[in-house]
């Protein structure tokens, strides 16, 4: 039986935000916050090493006020996160966690072959 | 669910990184012989600065191989920062022993990308890499050609320099032969 949204799939979720997976559109979809964020599969990877390297030490050590945020932008994707060291560690358990389920699936499909999940 | 990952690349990320830390270290190579190239030339050795300019070149490539090689099979290849470089030598042949530490290091460091390769499963990476195994080989062995001649012509007789940076340089040109 078709149902509505077949092809979305939660990949991650923690009480700040979700990621998808749209098997229609193959993207990842973002929603942290107040934004919904599409990326293509290398992006968001990219996006996730960009959090990743945010120098958390600085910002919590530095009293200056440059550190108090950290932006992380993408031209390509049109936006700019102005990011608290609360949002920085939240939004790495998020992406961290839907890494994983993407390589999980992945190594399943390599040791499955192709195979459904219900 | 679809494989977004597997349909867009082959290449897995721990791979992918350590392939971009190698074009960061070749194209440090690349401004490492430029450095010692100039070092050389402005101290009278115009033979042997020539030599490594041709190996500055050389190591330009070996950067772009692999450049390339990261976005052939889908992953995002990402132009390295390279740091400051040595620009000053103490003797004329500090300046291959120093080069000779530096093809160790990348050696070493193709080795280990072999090494990660086979522990995931990566065999058309490992056989991509297998060019650098051999190109390594034989630039260690002109790395150390280099200092043998050291050993061989006395550097403080009265034209053991001028001899040194002859024969240094034809090592090089043995190599495009
Ligand atoms: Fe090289
Ligand atoms: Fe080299």
């Amino acid at each position: 039986m078709y149902k509505k949204e077949n092809h979305i799939h939660e990949l991650y979720t923690t009480p700040k935000g979700s990621v998808h997976q749209c098997d229609l559109t193959d993207k990842i979809y973002l929603t942290f916050k107040d934004s919904v964020l599409a990326f293509k599969i290398q992006d968001f990877l990219m996006f996730r090493r960009k959090v990743h390297a945010v120098d958390i030490h600085e910002m919590i050590f530095n009293l200056s006020d440059k550190y108090d945020f950290e932006v992380i932008e993408s031209q390509q994707y049109q936006f700019s996160l102005k990011l608290t060291l609360c949002d920085i560690i939240q939004l790495r358990e998020l992406l961290d966690g839907a890494r994983f389920t993407i390589e999980m699936y992945s190594m399943l499909h390599e040791v499955l072959g192709d195979f459904e999940i219900a | 669910m679809k494989d977004l990952l597997r349909l867009r690349t082959s290449l897995k990320e721990e791979i992918e990184i350590i392939l971009n830390a190698q074009c960061k270290m070749e194209a440090e190579a690349s401004q490492k012989y430029l450095a010692m190239a100039s070092w050389l030339d402005r101290n009278g050795f115009a033979k042997s600065a020539e030599y490594l300019y041709a190996q500055a070149e050389e190591e330009r490539q070996h950067f772009l191989k692999i450049f390339k090689y990261i976005t052939e099979v889908g992953g995002t290849a990402i132009t390295p920062i390279v740091g400051e470089v040595p620009q000053e030598y103490p003797t004329f042949k500090s300046v291959f022993e120093a080069a000779l530490q530096s093809e160790i290091a990348v050696t070493n460091a193709i080795n280990k990308i072999v090494a990660k390769c086979r522990e995931v499963n990566d065999y058309a990476t490992e056989d991509f890499m297998m060019w650098y195994v051999t190109e390594q080989r034989e630039e260690e062995k002109n790395a150390r050609r280099a200092l043998e001649l050291f050993d061989l012509i006395d550097s403080e007789s009265p034209t053991g320099k001028f001899v040194l940076d002859k024969e240094i340089a034809k090592i090089g040109e043995a190599e495009n032969e």
